[in-house]
C-alpha cells in the first residue's frame, strides 16, 4: 500500500539523520598541529584519563577533553594566534566569568580559592553544601542562572560570562550546548565522573588550576592527596569485603558497578568490593540496579556494609536500615555491627579523596570497638537493647 | 434501455461486510414519484437506502440514475444528484438554521465554499418551501424536533437533487409536523418533479402519500406496487407477522386482538354508533355478537375484526325476513344486550323488533359495555 | 437578513481586531521584558539600524526573538491542530494529544537518548528534534492504518489512547534498563519551553507548519461538510476516507512539530479553539481557522511570557502555565454551554 510505502521511507530517512547526529570519536590525547606554536611538553597526570594538556612556548595550553573538544589557553598577554583549527575552542584569560553548572567542580575552584572566577551557578545557595559556595551566593557574587537545561540566556550573557563548565548531564540536553555556543559562549563539559581512578577526579583540580592561573596550588592540593594513597601502598590488602549501597525507594539495591571510583577507593584502602564483575564495562552508568533477593544472594557475607547516604538520607541505626528489607537482618555486617554510613558530604570533596580511602582504611583495619566516626563515615548504632551497645 | 424510468435498479443485492441481506432488488421509479419501503425493523430499509445513496457500497447488481450507473458517478455528481435526509442527530456547534441549510450548496460553491448571491436565494427559497425562514438565525441545537426535521428537508432541497431519500423522516415528530412534512414531499414531487425515496413506520401516512409502495422483510423483496395493492389485509398481516391483531386497509390502520370464547353479549348497532361499543368489549376481552349491519356501514368494518360473529344485509337493502329469523336464533343465546342504535331508518328497521324481542326475552339490558 | 450578516460581520472584525492589538502587544512586551533590561531607545537601534551594545544585540536577536517567532508559530499551531480534532471527532475536549502523539515522540526521544547517549555520550539536538517528529509519525501512522478498519470515528479517540498507552509503557520499560540520570531528563522532556530556540529551529518550523497551515485553511469546505457529521458530508460529496486521512494527517504534523521542538504543551488546543468560537459565535472553518491561529500565537505568547520572567531566573514550564489559564478558561466554557 502506498501509505505504508511512505512511512517506511520516512521512517528510514530519519533514522539516516539519527545516525548522523551521533556524536564524534572519543579522542582523548591527541597532539595537535597549531603551526605557529612549538610544543614544549605535557601535563603530568598520575591518574586522570580524560584530559590532556600540552603547553607550548610563549604559555599557551593546548587541553583536549576524551570527549574530543579542545581548548587553546592563551595567557592575558599574549595575542591569539591566527590559523588555527575550527575545532579549538580559544579561551583568552583572564578566565573571570564562569558558568558553573558541574557541581563536582566547585570543590575544586573552592580548595583553589577561585570562588571569585565564578560568576553564574546552575545550582541554587541553598542547595550548596560548600559554605563559601553558599555564602558567595548569598552575597550575589555568584549569581544563580536557572536550571542547566533551561539557563537564563540573558542573564549568563549579560554577565560576560566567557567560559560555561557543564555537567555530563548536558549531553541530554543538547540543544543548550548548542545555543550556548550560538552566543558565543564556550562549553567545557567536565568528565571528570568518568574517571575509575579516585583520584583522577581530583587530578582535575589541575585543570582548573590552569584555567585560574593557581597550576602550583592546584599541583601542592593533588600531591597531599596522592601521598595518602602512598602510604596505604606500603601497607598488606586485607582479605575484608565491603559492600556499598543504598536501597531505592522501589525496594530495589543500588550498587556500584566494579572498576568504578568509588570501588575503587575501597580497593585502594585495601579492602575488597563484595562484587567482581558488576555491570558492564563499556556502559558510561555507574551504577547497577539489583533486586533485593539477587543481592542479598551475593553480599549477605561481606565484611563491612557503607550506606550511600547520599541519595537517601542519613540513617540513624542498623534498626532503620533493616526496616528497608528484613532480608538485610541476615548480612553477616548487620549481625557482627560493621554497618557504617557516608555523610552527607562524602562525595562533594573531590579534594578529599585521599582522605576518604584512607578513612575506609580505618574502617577495614581499626579494631577498636570504640571507633564510631570518621572524617566522612560513622557507625551505625543499633538501638536494640539485646545487642551489645556500640555507641560512644 | 429504460427510457420512462428516471431511477432503476437491476438485481441489487445489498448488505454489510460483503454478507448479502436482501437479495435481487428491481426499483423502477419514474421522475417525480414517491417510493416508500415499508417492513418490520431491521428488515434492511435502512441497508437499501444507504446503498442508493452510495453510503454502503452494494454487493452486487447495479443502481441507475437517468440510466447512468452510480457506480461511475463522482462524489460531486452524486451530490448534485441525490440528497439525503437521516435519522441520526445531529449535534452541531454554533450552527443557524440558515447555516446548516446553506451547506446543501456545497457541490455548487467555490473551493473555499463561500456562498454566492444565487446560492443565497436558493437557500432562502428552500426554506420558505418548508416555512422555516423565521428560524433562519436561530441555533440549530435550539429549535424542536419538527422544525429540525424541516431544516434538514430545506438543507436536501437546497441541494437541488433530482432524488430525494430519507430515512424514517418522521419517526421523531408529532402528527402535526408529519402530515405538514409529507405535504412539503408531495409538493416537491408533483410540482418540482423530484422524486422521492423514503421508508416510513406509519403505514397510513404510507399508503396516503406514496405513488409506489416496496415491501421489505425477509432475503427477498416481497412485493412492490401502489398503495392499492400493497395494503390489503392479507399482505400487510404476512409482512408485519400479525397474529395479535388485524389489518383493516379501508381504515388503513390496524385493530388488537379479537376477543376469544363464547359470546354472551349481543351488540346491536349500525351508522358508525358500535365503534365505542366493540372497542370496549375488545378491551374487556369480551366476546360478542352483532348485527344487523348493513355491509357498507362503518360499523361492519371493525365487526369483521372484533366481532366474534357478524350478522349483516347487503348494502342499500333493507334487512330482510331470512336475515331477521337467523338473527333471531342466534340472539337467543346471549343472555346480554346492548342496543347502540336511537333512530331507525326504513332500511334498518327490523333493528327494532329485534330490541324489542331480545327485551321480552328478558335479557339484561345494558346501557354501554362500560357497565360490564 | 442583511442586519443579522451584519452583525456577524462586525462580530467577526472585532474579534479580529482584538486579536491583532493583543498579538502586537505581547510581542512588544516580549521584546522588552527579560532578565536583562534593554532600553526603548536600545531596542529601536537593535531592531531597525542594526547596531548596539553587542550583549544586549545577542539577547534580542538570538535569545528573544527567536523565542517570539516559535511561540508564534507553535501556538498558532496547536490551535489549528485542536480546531480540527474537535470539528472531526465533534468533541469539544478533543485536543491535538488526543490521538497518542506526544507519548510516541517521547518514546522515540527515550529510545535515542538511552541507546545512543550510553554509548557515544553526546547526542545532537538535530536527531533529538527528528527523534521526536518520528515518534509522533509513527503513532499517527498506526492510527491512521487502524482507522481504515473502523467505521465509526470516535474508535478513532480510543485507538489514539490506546496507542499511547502502549508507547508509555514501552518507554517505561526503556527506563527501567536506563541509568538514573536518564530518566531525570525524560521527565524534563515532558514539559514544554520554548526556551534555545535558534533561528534554524525557526526557519524549520515555519516551512513545516505555515504550509501546512495554508492547507487546512483551504480545506475550509469539506471541514464545514464535517461538522454535520460523515453521514451528510458524504453525501454533499466529501471524500470520507480521504478526507480522514488528511484531516489525521494535517492535525499530526502540526502536532508533531510541536512536540519536538518544544515539548509538549497542554491545553492551548483545547482552550483556544473554544475561546476563538465562543466571541465569533460560529464555527466556520473559513472564519475559525485563521483566528484559531492567531489565537494560539497569541495565548503562547502571553504564556512564555509569564513563564521566563514571573520567577526569573528559574523558568516555569510554558505547558505549566498555558494549563494554569487553559483550565479555567475551558470549564467556564463547558459550564456556560451546558446553562444554555
Amino acid at each position: 500500500m502506498i501509505k505504508k510505502r511512505c512511512l517506511l521511507i520516512a521512517i528510514v530517512i530519519i533514522a539516516i539523520l539519527l545516525f548522523s547526529g551521533c556524536s564524534h570519536d572519543m579522542d582523548k590525547s591527541k597532539k595537535s598541529v597549531i603551526n605557529q606554536l612549538n610544543l614544549q611538553g605535557n601535563m603530568e597526570l598520575k591518574y586522570a584519563r580524560n584530559f590532556n594538556v600540552d603547553y607550548y612556548r610563549g604559555g599557551y595550553s593546548l587541553i583536549s577533553i576524551s570527549d574530543g573538544s579542545k581548548y587553546l589557553v592563551v595567557p592575558e598577554d599574549q595575542d591569539i594566534p591566527t590559523d588555527i583549527d575550527e575545532d579549538i575552542t580559544v579561551l583568552k584569560q583572564p578566565i573571570n566569568n564562569i558558568y558553573l553548572v558541574a557541581t563536582s567542580a566547585m570543590c575544586l575552584f573552592d580548595a583553589l580559592d577561585s570562588l571569585d572566577a565564578i560568576s553564574l551557578s546552575g545550582t541554587k545557595a541553598e542547595d550548596w553544601y560548600i559554605e563559601n559556595a553558599r555564602t558567595a551566593m548569598e552575597s550575589s557574587n555568584i549569581i544563580y542562572a536557572g536550571k542547566y537545561n533551561i539557563p537564563d540566556y540573558e542573564l549568563i550573557m549579560s554577565n560576560n560570562c566567557n567560559l560555561a563548565i557543564e555537567s555530563t548531564m548536558i549531553n541530554h540536553t543538547p540543544e543548550v550546548k548548542d545555543k550556548l555556543k550560538e552566543l558565543g559562549i564556550p562549553v567545557l563539559i567536565d568528565q571528570s565522573s568518568y574517571e575509575s581512578h579516585p583520584l583522577g577526579r581530583t587530578e582535575w583540580i589541575k585543570l582548573y588550576g590552569l584555567l585560574t592561573g593557581k597550576e602550583s596550588e592546584a599541583k601542592q592540593l593533588f600531591d597531599e592527596q596522592s601521598n595518602y594513597i602512598d602510604k596505604l601502598k606500603g601497607q598488606e590488602k586485607t582479605d575484608k569485603t565491603v559492600a556499598f549501597f543504598y536501597i531505592s525507594s522501589s525496594g530495589n539495591a543500588i550498587a556500584r558497578k566494579s572498576g568504578d571510583y568509588v570501588t575503587r577507593m575501597i580497593e585502594l584502602a585495601g579492602g575488597n568490593y563484595i562484587f567482581d564483575h558488576l555491570g558492564n564495562p563499556e556502559s558510561a552508568t555507574s551504577t547497577v540496579t539489583l533486586e533485593m533477593e539477587e543481592f542479598y544472594a551475593t553480599a549477605k557475607n561481606a565484611d563491612f556494609i557503607i550506606y550511600n547516604s547520599t541519595i537517601d538520607g542519613e540513617l540513624s541505626s542498623i534498626e532503620e536500615l533493616v526496616g528497608k528489607n528484613s532480608l538485610l537482618k541476615d548480612f553477616k555486617a548487620v549481625q557482627n555491627n560493621n554497618v557504617w554510613c557516608t555523610s552527607k558530604n562524602m562525595f562533594q570533596e573531590t579534594t578529599q579523596f585521599g582522605l576518604m580511602i584512607s578513612d575506609i582504611g580505618r574502617m577495614l583495619t581499626d579494631d577498636d570497638r570504640n571507633l564510631t566516626e570518621l572524617n566522612f563515615m560513622y557507625k551505625l548504632p543499633s538501638v536494640d537493647e539485646e545487642k551489645p551497645n556500640e555507641r560512644k | 434501455m429504460n427510457t420512462k424510468y428516471f431511477f432503476n435498479t437491476k438485481k441489487l443485492t445489498v448488505g454489510y461486510n460483503g454478507k448479502p441481506l436482501i437479495k435481487d432488488i428491481e426499483i423502477n421509479l419514474k421522475k417525480g414519484q414517491i417510493l416508500t419501503l415499508i417492513g418490520p425493523n431491521g428488515s434492511g430499509k435502512s441497508t437499501i437506502l444507504k446503498s442508493i445513496t452510495k453510503h454502503l457500497k452494494s454487493i452486487c447488481g447495479t443502481i441507475y440514475i437517468d440510466n447512468k450507473s452510480i457506480e461511475n458517478m463522482s462524489n460531486k455528481d452524486m451530490a448534485q444528484k441525490v440528497a439525503v435526509v437521516l435519522t441520526d442527530r445531529l449535534k452541531t456547534e454554533l450552527m443557524t438554521c440558515k447555516d446548516v441549510v446553506a451547506t446543501g450548496r456545497y457541490p455548487y460553491t467555490g473551493m473555499l465554499g463561500i456562498l454566492s448571491k444565487e446560492d443565497n436565494i436558493q437557500v432562502r427559497n428552500a426554506m420558505e418551501l418548508v416555512n422555516a425562514w423565521e428560524l433562519r438565525n436561530r441555533d440549530f441545537t435550539e429549535i424542536s424536533d419538527g422544525q429540525r426535521q424541516r431544516i434538514l428537508l430545506a438543507r436536501a432541497i437546497c441541494q437541488n437533487p433530482e432524488i430525494i431519500v430519507l430515512d424514517e423522516p418522521t419517526s421523531f415528530l408529532d402528527i402535526h409536523y408529519e402530515l405538514e412534512l409529507l405535504n412539503i414531499l408531495r409538493t416537491l414531487a408533483e410540482e418540482r418533479g423530484i422524486t422521492v425515496i423514503m421508508s416510513l413506520h406509519e403505514l397510513d401516512m404510507a399508503q396516503k402519500v406514496s405513488d409506489l409502495v416496496m415491501c421489505v422483510k425477509g432475503e427477498y423483496i416481497t412485493h412492490i406496487g401502489t398503495p392499492k395493492e400493497i395494503f390489503q389485509k392479507e399482505l400487510i398481516s404476512k409482512l408485519y407477522d400479525l397474529s395479535n391483531g388485524s389489518y383493516n386497509p379501508l381504515f388503513g390502520s390496524f385493530e388488537m386482538e379479537r376477543p376469544k370464547g363464547v359470546p354472551m353479549v349481543f351488540v346491536i348497532a349500525g351508522d358508525g354508533t358500535g365503534i365505542a361499543e366493540y372497542r370496549t368489549l375488545q378491551k374487556k376481552r369480551i366476546p360478542f355478537v352483532t348485527g344487523i349491519l348493513h355491509k357498507n356501514d362503518i360499523d361492519y368494518q371493525l365487526a369483521q375484526d372484533l366481532a366474534s360473529e357478524v350478522f349483516f344485509e347487503k348494502s342499500f337493502e333493507p334487512i330482510s325476513e331470512e336475515t331477521f329469523q337467523s338473527t333471531l336464533k342466534r340472539m337467543q343465546s346471549c343472555p346480554i344486550v346492548i342496543n347502540c342504535l336511537e333512530t331507525y331508518g326504513e332500511l334498518n328497521i327490523k333493528n327494532k323488533a329485534l330490541y324489542e324481542m331480545a327485551l321480552r326475552q328478558g335479557k339484561k339490558n345494558l346501557e354501554s359495555a362500560a357497565m360490564l | 437578513m442583511k442586519e443579522n450578516n451584519d452583525k456577524n460581520y462586525i462580530r467577526y472584525i472585532i474579534t479580529l481586531t482584538v486579536l491583532i492589538i493583543l498579538f502586537a502587544v505581547l510581542i512588544l512586551l516580549n521584546i522588552k521584558l527579560g532578565s536583562v533590561d534593554v532600553s526603548v531607545k536600545d531596542i529601536i537601534d537593535i531592531l531597525f539600524h542594526r547596531r548596539g551594545n553587542e550583549t544586549n544585540y545577542n539577547i534580542l536577536w538570538k535569545v528573544r526573538l527567536p523565542r517570539i517567532m516559535a511561540s508564534i508559530i507553535l501556538g498558532g499551531a496547536l490551535a489549528l491542530s485542536g480546531f480540527l480534532l474537535q470539528t472531526f471527532f465533534n468533541n469539544p475536549i478533543a485536543g491535538p494529544y488526543v490521538l497518542g502523539i506526544s507519548s510516541g515522540s517521547k518514546m522515540m526521544v527515550a529510545l535515542v537518548m538511552i541507546t545512543i547517549l550510553s554509548r557515544y555520550h553526546s547526542v545532537s539536538s538535530a536527531s533529538l528534534i527528528a527523534a521526536a517528529f518520528a515518534g509522533a509519525i509513527l503513532s499517527m501512522g498506526f492510527v491512521l492504518i487502524i482507522s481504515r478498519r473502523v467505521q465509526s470515528v470516535s474508535m478513532l479517540i480510543v485507538c489514539g489512547v490506546m496507542i499511547g498507552y502502549i508507547c508509555s509503557a514501552i518507554t517505561d520499560i526503556m527506563i527501567t534498563f536506563a541509568d538514573d540520570a536518564n530518566i531525570v531528563n525524560l521527565h524534563n522532556w515532558s514539559l514544554g519551553s520554548f526556551s534555545g530556540t535558534s533561528w534554524r529551529d525557526v526557519g524549520v518550523m515555519a516551512s513545516v507548519v505555515l504550509p501546512t497551515s495554508l492547507i487546512v485553511f483551504l480545506m475550509s469546505k469539506p471541514i464545514g461538510a464535517y461538522q454535520l457529521g460523515e453521514g451528510y458530508a458524504k453525501n454533499m460529496g466529501v471524500n470520507i476516507k480521504l478526507f480522514r486521512i488528511m484531516l489525521v494527517l494535517l492535525s499530526s504534523f502540526l502536532c508533531a512539530c510541536v512536540t519536538a521542538f518544544a515539548g509538549p504543551i497542554s491545553f492551548v488546543g483545547i482552550a483556544v479553539p473554544h475561546l476563538v468560537k465562543s466571541f465569533l459565535r460560529t464555527s466556520k472553518p473559513l472564519i475559525a481557522t485563521p483566528l484559531c491561529f492567531l489565537g494560539g500565537s497569541v495565548f503562547c505568547l502571553g504564556c512564555d511570557l509569564i513563564a521566563r520572567t514571573l520567577f526569573a531566573p528559574v523558568e516555569l514550564s510554558v505547558s505549566t502555565v498555558s494549563s494554569i489559564f487553559g483550565v479555567p478558561i475551558v470549564i467556564y466554557i463547558m459550564l456556560r454551554k451546558r446553562v444554555q
